[in-house]
């Protein structure tokens, strides 16, 4: 029974893994043998710019991106759990985004994004005193022109892809026990009150949990909407996070092994970061083991 | 402890589900300082009274006093009563002095206070040696206990306890049972307590309300509902075995009775030594020092254990006139006589 | 409802219609951004909807690029890759349930460690291991993730999914005497169709919307996916935003169809009061 999937898993992700990790320290452009040169990548990722930009970028992606997305999934669920007239049209609003594919979403993106004509900035303009400027005076971001514009095009568009913790926060919070909430009516908590003591400690554990899979997913998200929407620029790698680092200098500029290097110390990061939030996690749970 | 004492009062309370009326103008009042018993059989409405008189579920009409407020609009924070639920609702994250002081701490009493008012309710419900343990290291008993007194340390002017007992195993249940007699007694403040175990009521209870379908069916002491039950539902609910009900045809061998009535006959009123109508045993059930007596003729008797008659035998059976009951055929009303 | 309270429908109402505009904008924009006419002078003002309406944005899409073709390559290599996603993983699923112990614990702990790697580092070995296998510019390359279920978290869904069945009802199988297979097919599945039908929606979008695979694994324009047809269209044509918009579309509308249809199944369970069942 278990056999496909082992199969699977060795010959396709064990495997694999394992051979870019050797990788990364050889140099392989595809067509002929690699050749092995030890931690040379290593030492030329260190001094690689455009590298240090990538990692920058992803690592300043992932702060923001991550506390902003499970925010917001843990304010929808709580907002939608309870059934009201038409929460089920809600909640799959909620949801809609995250199906369909990056591509397409990318390619919305890239109309809704453009200085000039796209919607945002027309609307944003729109009140505006002159053809260029907002409601307030000042220029609207110029999105995919500016470095940092471009930077928090992806963390919003980033944003609406909430809809899978959404729905697993939404199931937490409709699975726990309605009479802790009942007492608490009782002895006069107030909405945040309750918050605070009954909801977020309930709940820590998932929130914890998804925290870690929001961040490993964040580091990897970036691809398609830097290639398609940003293509990495503007210029000077603004948009240049680390899996777009990778693709290109292994199939653009068939530097393998380098990228090898790349993503070996960016699975390494990740770990290192889902390895603290676990510490912090064992902590927090010695308090909430559930009878 | 101080003694804040209050009647609770439901008039004419009326409360649906959608299409379903779970209190179909229930009149009760729990009198000050007495322990009412709301006994029924699932899905009576025990439950749904229970929340209506915390605030927990709003109701569609009629009112609720707890001493002379009229609290049918109030919050139930507002409502100074406690509540003691079935699965106990103990945070699972805090310690059982953090249950324990969990309504004061939210009122922002202050720390003195909440340390003497834990201490007091802990020793009263006996847990104080449990007071830095978290829930899932304690039994169910303890659990209950904690429960209880989470539900104490507040004062409220009524306690209202829903199925507590339910979830224990029957040694711990028959053991809590004292233990909340004690309870009431020593801080005697007014408890309604609902449970679906009539045993438990009849044990239990200063008085019992008998509750189904929504409708209150009698409220009296054990012995008045016991011996006295107002209609047929309420005899046939309570007492175990439950109470023998024949018709006039199956009647007639041992007396007449008036056509459209039933007549009603407890197990313990059954005679089976003497002079009587003929009858076999089919099946015997010894329960300790009683034993209860299947007859052929779908009668239970309940008979001493020693004084016991063996499977197949053939006896005569009598009824002891001071325990006929006779109800009223189709509204199921007790009528008097025979 | 508690005593007084007032009706709290009030204040999630306008918060919920103001997160679904929010997020179905995005969409909104999709949709309206293709039925712009091509070749336009480009909006002066935010317009919800466009003035002149035009299908002349799809026709050009289907010009420019096979997109016919490339929707039924997706539909052909999705039609594949579900069930057999689906169906490895609801069993490795199953059989972590009957490995007991260590093993499972191992089993567990392989799956979320498979989890954390990258796809970067797995893109190049496979595809040399493809390529030596001769299957360079086919769809088996795509299909074969199905082997592992396409993803370790579908089979921790299940087994997470299995694991809340009462024990009872598998011992009671096991008593009978069936198979670990059989106990599978018969008793399990039918138990979990909401988990089922949610795996099956996320493999289908997996596989619908999966780029970074065919981007590298296809050369042939005849055996493109959706995904790379899009990106063509993008290539091609980048400023023109009503065809692409259109292209995003058609690559749009199947999942959104297959969302609203399984969705009914797993959205709307709503517990309310608990488990107690007031």
């Amino acid at each position: 029974m278990l056999a496909p999937y082992l199969f699977g898993l060795a010959a396709l992700v064990a495997a694999p893994a394992l051979v870019t990790f050797g990788l990364a320290f050889t140099e392989y452009d595809l067509l002929r043998p690699p050749e092995f040169v030890g931690i040379e990548n290593f030492r030329d990722l260190l001094h690689d710019d455009v590298f240090g930009i990538a990692l920058k970028n992803s690592l300043v992606f992932a702060l923001i991106a991550v506390p902003l997305r499970l925010g917001g999934a843990l304010a929808l669920a709580l907002l939608l759990h309870r059934r009201f007239t038409g929460v089920g049209v809600h909640r799959s609003a909620t949801a809609l985004p995250t199906v369909i594919p990056d591509i397409a979403y990318g390619l919305v993106w890239l109309w809704l994004f453009n200085p000039l004509y796209g919607p945002i900035n027309l609307l944003l303009r729109w009140q505006g005193d002159s053809p260029t400027t907002t409601a307030w005076g000042v220029q609207p971001p110029q999105w995919l022109t500016h470095p940092n514009d471009a930077r928090a095009a992806i963390i919003i568009m980033s944003l609406f892809t909430i809809g899978e913790g959404f729905v697993i926060l939404l199931v937490t919070r409709q699975g726990l026990p309605a009479e802790l909430y009942d007492l608490a009516a009782l002895e006069d908590a107030t909405a945040w009150g309750l918050f605070r003591r009954i909801t977020l400690p309930l709940m820590a554990p998932i929130l914890l949990l998804l925290l870690a899979r929001d961040t490993i997913f964040s580091l990897q998200w970036t691809f398609v909407p830097a290639l398609v929407v940003t293509e990495g620029g503007p210029p000077l790698y603004s948009t240049t996070y680390v899996p777009l680092f990778v693709y290109r200098n292994a199939f653009e500029y068939l530097r393998y092994g380098y990228a090898a290097s790349a993503t070996l110390v960016m699975f390494l990061l990740t770990a290192l970061i889902v390895w603290v939030q676990w510490l912090i996690v064992r902590r927090w749970r010695k308090g909430f083991a559930v009878g | 402890m101080a003694r804040p004492v209050s009647r609770l009062a439901l008039e004419g309370v009326r409360k649906r589900f959608g299409e379903t009326t779970a209190l179909d103008g229930v009149d009760l009042e729990a009198r000050d300082g007495e322990l009412l018993v709301v006994v029924g059989p699932s899905g009576c409405g025990k439950s749904t009274l229970l929340r209506c008189v915390a605030g927990l579920e709003a109701v569609d009409a009629g009112t609720i006093r707890i001493g002379e407020r009229d609290v049918t609009a109030v919050r139930p924070a507002e409502r100074n009563v406690s509540m003691v639920f079935q699965s106990y609702a103990l945070f699972p994250h805090l310690t059982v002095r953090e249950n324990i002081a969990f309504g004061l701490v939210v009122r922002e009493e202050p720390k003195t206070v909440v340390r003497e008012r834990v201490a007091e309710a802990s020793k009263l419900v006996g847990v104080e040696e449990l007071l830095e343990r978290r829930p899932y290291e304690l039994s169910g008993g303890e659990r209950q206990r904690v429960a209880l007194g989470r539900a104490l340390v507040r004062r409220p002017d009524a306690f209202l306890l829903d199925e507590p007992l339910s979830n224990l195993d029957a040694g711990t249940r028959v053991q809590m049972r004292t233990e909340l007699r004690r309870l009431h007694r020593e801080i005697g403040s007014t408890m309604v307590h609902v449970t679906h175990d009539q045993v438990e009521a009849l044990t239990l209870g200063d008085r019992i309300a008998v509750l189904d379908a929504g409708r209150v069916r009698q409220v009296g002491t054990p012995d008045e509902v016991y011996s006295e039950p107002a209609d047929l539902f309420v005899a046939r609910f309570l007492g175990t075995p439950a109470m023998n009900v024949l018709a006039s045809e199956a009647a007639r061998p041992f007396l007449e009775i008036p056509a459209g009535t039933l007549v009603g006959i407890r197990p313990e009123h059954v005679r089976l030594a003497g002079e009587g109508v003929p009858a076999r045993v089919d099946l015997v059930e010894v329960a300790g020092s009683d034993a209860y007596v299947f007859l052929d003729s779908d009668l239970v008797a309940r008979v001493a254990s020693d004084a016991r008659p063996s499977e197949g035998a053939e006896v005569r059976v009598a009824f002891d006139r001071k325990g006929l009951h006779l109800f009223h055929e189709a509204s199921g009303r007790r009528v008097p006589g025979p | 409802m508690r005593a007084g309270e007032r009706r709290w429908g009030g204040w999630r109402q306008p918060a919920g219609i103001a997160v679904t505009v929010a997020f179905l904008l995005p969409l909104w924009f999709m949709l309206s951004g293709s039925l712009r006419e091509p070749g336009q002078p480009p909006p002066r003002a935010p317009e919800l909807i466009p003035r002149p309406l035009s299908v002349t944005s799809y026709d050009r899409a289907f010009d420019l690029v096979d997109l016919g073709l490339h929707t039924v390559n997706s539909l052909l290599v999705a039609a594949v890759t579900v069930p057999i996603a689906v169906l490895v993983a609801s069993l490795a699923g199953f059989a972590f349930l009957l490995v007991a112990g260590r093993a499972r614990a191992i089993l567990v702990g392989l799956s979320f460690a498979a989890l954390m790697i990258p796809i970067t580092a797995l893109l190049v070995p496979r595809f040399t291991m493809f390529r030596w296998l001769g299957l360079i510019d086919t769809w088996v390359p795509l299909i074969a993730p199905a082997l592992l279920g396409l993803s370790p978290f579908y089979v921790l869904l299940f087994y997470w999914s299995f694991r809340r069945l009462p024990p009872e009802l598998l011992e009671a199988a096991r008593l009978e005497g069936m198979s670990p297979f059989s106990m599978w097919r018969r008793v399990a599945m039918p138990l979990v169709r909401p988990v089922t039908i949610a795996i099956a929606l996320l493999a289908f979008i997996a596989s619908w919307g999966n780029f970074i695979e065919p981007l590298i694994y296809l050369f042939d324009p005849d055996l493109y996916t959706l995904p790379l047809g899009l990106r063509s269209l993008e290539t091609l044509d980048r400023t023109n935003y009503p065809v692409l918009l259109a292209g995003a579309v058609v690559a749009t509308v199947p999942v959104v169809l297959a969302f609203a249809i399984a969705q009914r199944y797993f959205l709307h369970e709503d517990r309310g009061a608990g488990w107690l069942g007031r």
